[in-house]
């Protein structure tokens, strides 16, 4: 955003953020803007999505004592929530809510950061540049998700006693110490069906790409694609749930189960839910 | 330059891209120094591996019995991850994490590298011929080794290399194989015999409006865990089916119920025949129910029920109407209603309630049979523990080799199982890291991961026709003085067949004639080759066989369920529930990292054990979280950290299964503590299987105390947040929803 | 209200007879260089104990930045989502007291308070060394400490700039500024001193006090030429102390974070940096006084103003407070409720409560005149109440972290280990060695201010001819204003 360009559209900055194409004015997301759909009906809890990505992204075993201290990496956690209203016996189960990066479109960690090193791509991903990463955390204070999560140590050379580094994506980094790191929506195979769609002279087709955890789902919880593509399966939940990306307040019936979380602080996240059902004569 | 070909700024390219080395190259391969080192490129791949790219083999997940179809990773010759095969039935692409730690357990720190052999008290490496010669001095032909003198130990087995094992027991002249899993099915299976007449009907949880399931964790553990999930959520979609759970402690199952009911341990089965009780009331089933049942279960009123299950008694008959309203429905058991002495009668009493409902046929019908009855699963048993720690502490044993078990960990101390396993003279652990038992035998081999290894699995829930899972190595072997449990049984099996199994040099060449023979069962036309790479490149072999009959009749009913339950026990007063963690199992991959770090998904632990107890309990003896407690059986103590957990009896307290090793590896030794070992003799009555929730405990609280690791925060609410939202069902219109 | 000379003469009477002088009138100015000079020479022996004590302490503080270094954040036992802690909390505390010095040389220069003439060429060096001590914690805190210069606006290759959107930023480029110009302020006030020192050494000293002085000999046009210098630095550096930590607090302010999202932190962070910049004035006061026996020069009633001072902003920074506390109360921010109803009752209840006693209560023990005048009283209280602006700055940052919106993220175990308190306490130690090598390297009472002070302070009191020369309100301003 260039000073010239923020002058010129001061009201439109004053008064609305986000809106399409924000991050590029020439530009809307005109081929991908990358969502997901998240069912908490089907959701079991069961961490197949949590150990995917420890096996995709490279992510280091912290072991108990860094767990204690709340230095593990988990990009995304099974979160489980008792009723407020429990007596006695949680009698309608608990609550699941599997919470990784929002991938805001207003996302509050990235104004924040001081060098930059979280930014917006022409995606609709919040990326994080671990080269650029200072290590000062500001992303992770303004992070209304606390969805970031910071190295601490030096993994590389404590996580993976050998022959375990072997097993490491050769796709995705090892971060070192000091940098702040997050879940990616998988940008690594984001990036490479992407390259292999532009080869063939077409976009990414729907379901020709997931990350991790969405692949390794067992009950199919989570949806993921292309929300610029009307008949992707994503865009037609969003619609179907009547969730806008660029509304803080849905104006939706009831009956509708999609929502985003902490809506109301206005980070616009790329993450929708879909409230969990209760049989309440049951 | 330019004549031959090579201008300046291309070799200037070359130089950039490849190095010296391939610049080099292009001058003609000559010596650089002395013509003792030719000059090679540096990168050089191997066949079939393009740098850069990533190459997915289909294989088989024998992380658990469930078989699941799995595609492997492969990039630069490492396999990297694992997915679900999408063609197969049992997986349908999705991977559960116990699965996917199939790769730590191949790249595990402290795998066996080294065939070891005890020298004194410890082991020592040894070659693999010296291995191989003692295993021909002590067990072959000239050993006098045969009979009744040996016994093979394995863990729940199918497939081509279950052959093998019985081939070579044969050649022995021993009927020895112990088929052993600590956390078997088989009083259910025994139940279903009695109810249905096979030992697992097919489930169909996707035609189903009710799941009513007594202490079944198909989420979690169970047969299929990553099937019964797709299921699951086909029947949460609309019309969305209700979940409700009855159980002593909350699984992962229960944890998704819409109605989820504490029970105190054993009286299931009165609940479930409480329920029927209220359910013959409706004068439609009059007709179709046996007078004989209903005056059986007459007596179950509320009342009654609620006294003995310990559940408020208006839930009977609220269970019975849900069951009534929503048809066709489903009535399962699971572990906590099958571990005790009156198991399988349990279980019957609670297959009752399908039968009455009429399921049978609708969501409960035969699964297929298999035309290859030499290679079906056997899924293991209790009872083949205790048959083989009789035969050793009789002495009779002169050598026995062990599998995929590890029962120095998982068998109950009152069985004294590592004493008698030393007073047998040869003992040989087949394995991936040198565990408890490992520790115990004299020869210790180590042998291939499932990801190096060729091989057949056939799961003994098949959700759709007979699928074989096939196996197929995804990368060459990490450590080279590792072997194929597949080549070493034929070596075996050759000690005294030499003949007979000459043509197969190696397990691989075995699998291909076997699997090839196989063809006309698929109806495949293509040529054998064909066949055999088409069967590994899709990974499963399917195969259309006609149902198995499953009884709807009540006469298999025979009920006996015990009159007198819940008797209090003034010494042990709480009922000890050994949960099974859904990574964990029996604990036999506690050595990965990723599934120590794995939260338990309902108290959030990671790195531990831990007993859960109900807050309302915990507050009446002051504990706190955190508190060291001593968990005292009639045949052990723990002492374990305190969790307050509200989805627990008050009566029970609840340790999971799988931690507390001693000898597996880094991440596993030491960490938590072994419920296994204070488990208490109960049997179940018809089937001889141990009781796994038959054991009584008293709960002692120590002054010591410490943070309980886990993810959770200090609070368990959303704390007034909208983080969680829950819709009724009767607002949800999920038939409009895509 | 004074119209004649003979009223003015009354007044004066009356101030200078019955109250106790801020300084006497009749030093010589030969005394004053010579002894003001000999605290370059030998102080008291609890300069070297206080010295020694701090290079130790800034040793521990060094070592413990290098086991952080090499092994990572993890040791300073920080955590997800707690991420910042200790070095964030005493980097505030720092940037606050860098605000004592241009409180008094430039506020007070301007508003002409003359009694802080003895005292201000140490708040002044207080306010460099506190700025240097917290820009070392913007360094420790960083996980990748060796590429901080990326927060910095340098033209490089790349075009790659900081993120002008982040306070980060806003801070690293607002404390740089303050830094250079607090620097040069204090440097352009030292001058005429500095060639007194260069005059009166010998050696090498003299080379050294040479080359500073910048050949310095008091000629008018160098005076005049000074003055205006000086003034136009002072004006400069008034409103970058307000922003320096009007900027710091944003970085809260600024964040979504509950606690923090508060409009009134500025002020509020502005107020605090008064305050304890007030307070360690008392001590650092106290401390010279004894040191280099500045008992002439350091005066009680000299010290007693500056508690008055304290007082006062102690009571601004109270309202301050309670505005913060009582708009989250009244206000529906559901999270910062919860919050600050955490501060009060959760883990850090002990420590927050002890912040607003020592931040709110302690100060009014400087009501009484006996409890001002007592030196070894106010020692401890100024000490005291520099505990509770640390506190204050710990309970803005921590408990927020704790205790934020998410609640499945609260914390675990948030105690600071050794290593963040070790490198804590080695910012103290650090800041003390500096402070103490510089009284002892340059002349920490200005020699010449002090000149003018006595020799304005014995116009007034002689009456003589002179003294209806100058303005007769700035003469007896001195008095009025304290």
């Amino acid at each position: 955003m260039s000073i010239t360009n923020l002058l010129n559209n001061w009201s439109f900055y004053r008064n609305k953020r986000p809106y399409r194409g924000q991050y590029d004015l020439n530009k809307e997301y005109s081929e991908y803007k990358w969502a997901m759909a998240l069912d908490l009906d089907i959701c079991t809890g069961c961490n197949a999505c949590t150990t995917a990505c420890y096996a995709e992204n490279n992510l280091p075993v912290v072991g108990k004592k860094r767990f204690h201290h709340g230095q593990v990496m988990h990009w995304i956690r099974i979160e489980r929530y008792w009723d407020e209203k429990m007596v006695d016996f949680p009698e309608q189960g608990a609550s699941f809510l599997p919470m990784m990066c929002q991938q805001c479109e207003a996302a509050p960690c990235e104004t924040v950061c001081p060098v930059g090193a979280t930014s917006h791509t022409n995606d609709g991903l919040n990326s994080q540049n671990y080269h650029r990463c200072i290590g000062s955390r500001y992303c992770s204070a303004n992070c209304p998700y606390k969805v970031r999560y910071f190295n601490f140590w030096n993994y590389p050379s404590t996580a993976w006693p050998a022959p375990l580094p072997d097993q490491l994506n050769p796709d995705v980094t090892v971060r070192t110490k000091g940098i702040m790191e997050k879940c990616t929506f998988c940008v690594q195979r984001l990036n490479e069906a992407k390259s292999r769609a532009r080869t063939e002279y077409r976009l990414v087709r729907d379901g020709e790409v997931v990350p991790a955890c969405v692949q390794a789902c067992p009950t199919s919880a989570i949806t993921f694609g292309n929300i610029v593509d009307p008949n992707s399966k994503v865009a037609k939940m969003w619609k179907n749930q009547q969730v806008d990306l660029y509304k803080d307040l849905q104006e939706k019936d009831n009956t509708v189960r999609g929502y985003r979380i902490l809506e109301d602080l206005r980070p616009f996240p790329s993450v929708m839910y879909m409230e969990r059902i209760r049989d309440t004569e049951a | 330059m330019s004549e031959s070909g090579i201008n300046r700024r291309d070799f200037l390219k070359v130089l950039g891209l490849g190095g010296s080395s391939l610049a080099l190259t292009g001058c003609g391969n000559t010596d650089i120094r002395s013509g003792d080192e030719l000059i090679m490129p540096n990168v050089s791949p191997e066949d079939f591996v393009v740098p850069g790219l990533s190459v997915f083999y289909a294989s088989t997940c024998t992380q658990c019995g469930s078989a699941c179809g799995v595609m492997g990773r492969v990039r630069e010759g490492r396999v990297l991850k694992m997915e679900g095969n999408p063609q197969s039935k049992i997986s349908g692409g999705k991977i559960c994490g116990l699965g996917q730690a199939a790769v730590q357990v191949q790249y595990n720190p402290d795998r066996l590298t080294q065939p070891m052999m005890k020298v004194g008290n410890g082991l020592q490496p040894v070659s693999w011929d010296k291995a191989m010669a003692t295993l021909n001095e002590k067990v072959g032909p000239k050993s006098g080794i045969k009979g009744e003198n040996f016994a093979f130990m394995t863990g729940a087995m199918s497939g081509h290399l279950k052959v093998l094992v019985q081939n070579y027991l044969d050649s022995l002249d021993s009927k020895n194989h112990f088929a052993y899993e600590a956390l078997s099915p088989s009083i259910g299976f025994a139940a279903n015999k009695q109810v249905y007449g096979v030992d697992m009907p097919r489930l169909h949880f996707d035609k189903a409006k009710l799941i009513v399931s007594f202490g079944s964790d198909f989420l979690g553990t169970g047969a299929s865990p990553v099937h019964f999930a797709a299921e699951y959520a086909k029947f949460r979609k609309a019309p969305r089916g209700t979940l409700v759970q009855i159980e002593p402690k909350m699984t992962m199952t229960g944890a998704n119920a819409d109605r989820w009911i504490a029970i105190i341990p054993g009286t299931e089965g009165i609940f479930a025949l409480g329920v029927a009780n209220q359910l013959l009331k409706h004068s439609e089933f009059t007709n179709t129910v046996p007078a004989g049942i209903a005056s059986l279960v007459s007596k179950y009123d509320p009342e009654t029920v609620s006294q003995i299950t310990g559940v408020r008694p208006e839930l009977v008959g609220h269970v019975a109407s849900l069951l009534w309203e929503k048809t066709p429905s489903i009535v399962i058991s699971g572990a906590s209603a099958e571990g005790h002495a009156h198991g399988v009668q349990n279980a019957v009493a609670i297959q009752l309630l399908n039968k009455i409902l009429g399921n049978v046929g609708k969501t409960i019908d035969g699964q297929a049979k298999s035309p290859f009855p030499q290679i079906a699963p056997e899924a293991g048993s209790f009872s083949s523990l205790k048959a083989m720690n009789d035969a050793m502490g009789g002495g009779k044993l002169q050598a026995v080799f062990i599998h995929g078990a590890n029962p120095v960990f998982t068998a109950p101390s009152f069985m004294g199982f590592r004493d008698n396993l030393r007073k047998v003279p040869f003992k040989v652990a087949f394995v991936n890291a040198a565990d408890e038992t490992a520790q115990e035998c004299d020869l210790v081999l180590p042998i291939l991961t499932a990801v190096e290894e060729f091989g057949s699995n056939i799961a003994w829930y098949q959700p759709e026709g007979v699928e074989i899972t096939m196996q197929q190595p995804l990368m060459n072997k990490l450590y080279p003085d590792t072997r194929s449990m597949g080549d070493i049984m034929l070596d075996l099996v050759k000690q005294r067949r030499a003949d007979e199994y000459k043509n197969w040099p190696d397990f691989f060449s075995y699998l291909k004639a076997a699997v090839i023979n196989m063809k006309p069962a698929v109806k495949y036309t293509d040529t054998d080759e064909h066949f055999w790479y088409d069967t590994l490149s899709s990974g499963v072999i399917h195969i259309d066989a006609p149902q198995e009959q499953i009884g709807d009749s009540f006469a298999e009913a025979a009920l006996s369920l015990p009159e007198v339950q819940n008797v209090q026990d003034p010494k042990f007063p709480f009922y000890l529930v050994p949960s099974e963690r859904h990574y964990f199992r029996d604990g036999r991959h506690a050595n990965c990292g990723w599934l120590q770090e794995s939260p338990d998904p309902l108290t959030t632990i990671v790195w531990d054990s831990w007993v859960e107890i109900h807050p309302k309990t915990a507050a009446s003896m002051g504990i706190k979280e955190g508190d060291y407690l001593e968990i005292a059986s009639q045949n052990g103590t723990l002492k374990v950290k305190a969790y307050l957990f509200p989805g627990i009896h008050p009566d029970a307290v609840s340790i999971p299964l799988g931690q507390g090793h001693e000898s597996l590896g880094r991440f596993a030794n030491g960490v938590g503590v072994n419920p296994f070992t204070i488990l208490n003799p109960v049997f179940e009555k018809d089937t001889g299987e141990l009781a796994m929730f038959g054991t009584r405990v008293s709960v002692k609280k120590t002054s010591d105390s410490e943070i309980v690791v886990k993810d959770e925060g200090p609070v368990s609410t959303q704390m007034g947040r909208k983080l969680v939202v829950t819709l009724p069902a009767d607002v949800a219109q999920l038939s409009k929803e895509i | 209200m004074i119209n004649t000379f003979e009223e003015r003469d009354v007044a004066v009477e009356k101030r200078f007879i019955h109250k106790e002088k801020d300084i006497r009138e009749d030093i010589a100015w030969a005394q004053i260089n010579k002894d003001v000079l000999k605290s370059l020479e030998r102080p008291r022996m609890l300069f070297w104990v206080i010295f020694i004590a701090s290079l130790a302490l800034f040793m521990v503080g060094v070592s413990c930045e290098i086991y952080q270094y090499q092994t990572g954040m993890g040791v300073a036992n920080l955590d997800n989502p707690h991420v910042w802690g200790l070095y964030i909390g005493t980097f505030i505390f720092w940037i606050g007291m860098s605000h004592s010095g241009t409180l008094l040389s430039a506020i007070l220069h301007i508003m002409h308070a003359d009694w802080r003439k003895p005292i201000y060429r140490f708040a002044e060096a207080m306010t460099t060394f506190s700025l240097m001590t917290a820009g070392l914690f913007v360094m420790v805190h960083l996980g990748r400490v060796w590429q901080f210069y990326y927060v910095v606006a340098y033209p490089n290759e790349r075009w790659t700039w900081p993120n002008f959107q982040s306070p980060l930023v806003w801070d690293a480029t607002a404390i740089f500024t303050y830094l250079t110009s607090s620097m040069i302020f204090l440097y352009i006030g030292m001058i005429p001193d500095l060639a007194i020192c260069r005059d009166n050494a010998t050696g090498f000293r003299k080379s050294f006090y040479t080359f500073l002085s910048l050949g310095w000999m008091g000629t008018d046009r160098q005076w005049a030429n000074f003055r205006v210098t000086y003034l136009t630095v002072a004006c400069f550096l008034i409103p970058l102390a307000v922003s320096v930590h009007s900027i710091v607090a944003t970085d809260f302010a600024v964040s979504q974070q509950p606690g923090w999202h508060i409009t009134s932190f500025p002020p509020y962070f502005v107020a605090g940096a008064l305050y304890s910049g007030c307070a360690a004035i008392i001590t650092l006061f106290i401390v010279l006084r004894y040191v280099f026996r500045f008992e002439e020069y350091m005066t009680m009633p000299i010290l007693e103003k500056t508690a008055k001072l304290t007082f006062a902003i102690a009571m601004v920074w109270t309202y301050l407070n309670l505005v913060e506390y009582s708009s989250t109360w009244y206000g529906d921010d559901m999270y910062a409720k919860q919050a600050l109803i955490y501060r009060a009752t959760g883990d850090f209840a002990p420590y927050w409560w002890m912040m607003n006693f020592l931040g709110s209560v302690v100060p009014f023990t400087l009501a009484f005149k006996r409890i001002r005048n007592n030196i070894p009283a106010m020692l401890v209280i100024s000490i005291l109440l520099n505990v509770g602006m640390w506190l204050e700055r710990w309970m803005i940052v921590s408990p927020t972290f704790a205790n934020g919106i998410y609640p499945w993220t609260w914390d675990h175990d948030q105690w600071p280990s050794l290593v963040q308190w070790g490198i804590v306490a080695g910012s103290f130690g650090w800041f003390n060695m500096l402070f103490m090598l510089f009284c002892k390297i340059f002349p920490s009472v200005s020699m010449y201010e002090v000149k003018e002070m006595v020799y304005h302070r014995s116009l007034v009191r002689k009456g003589t001819e002179d003294a209806t020369q100058i303005n007769p309100e700035l003469a007896v301003e001195g008095g009025i204003a304290s």
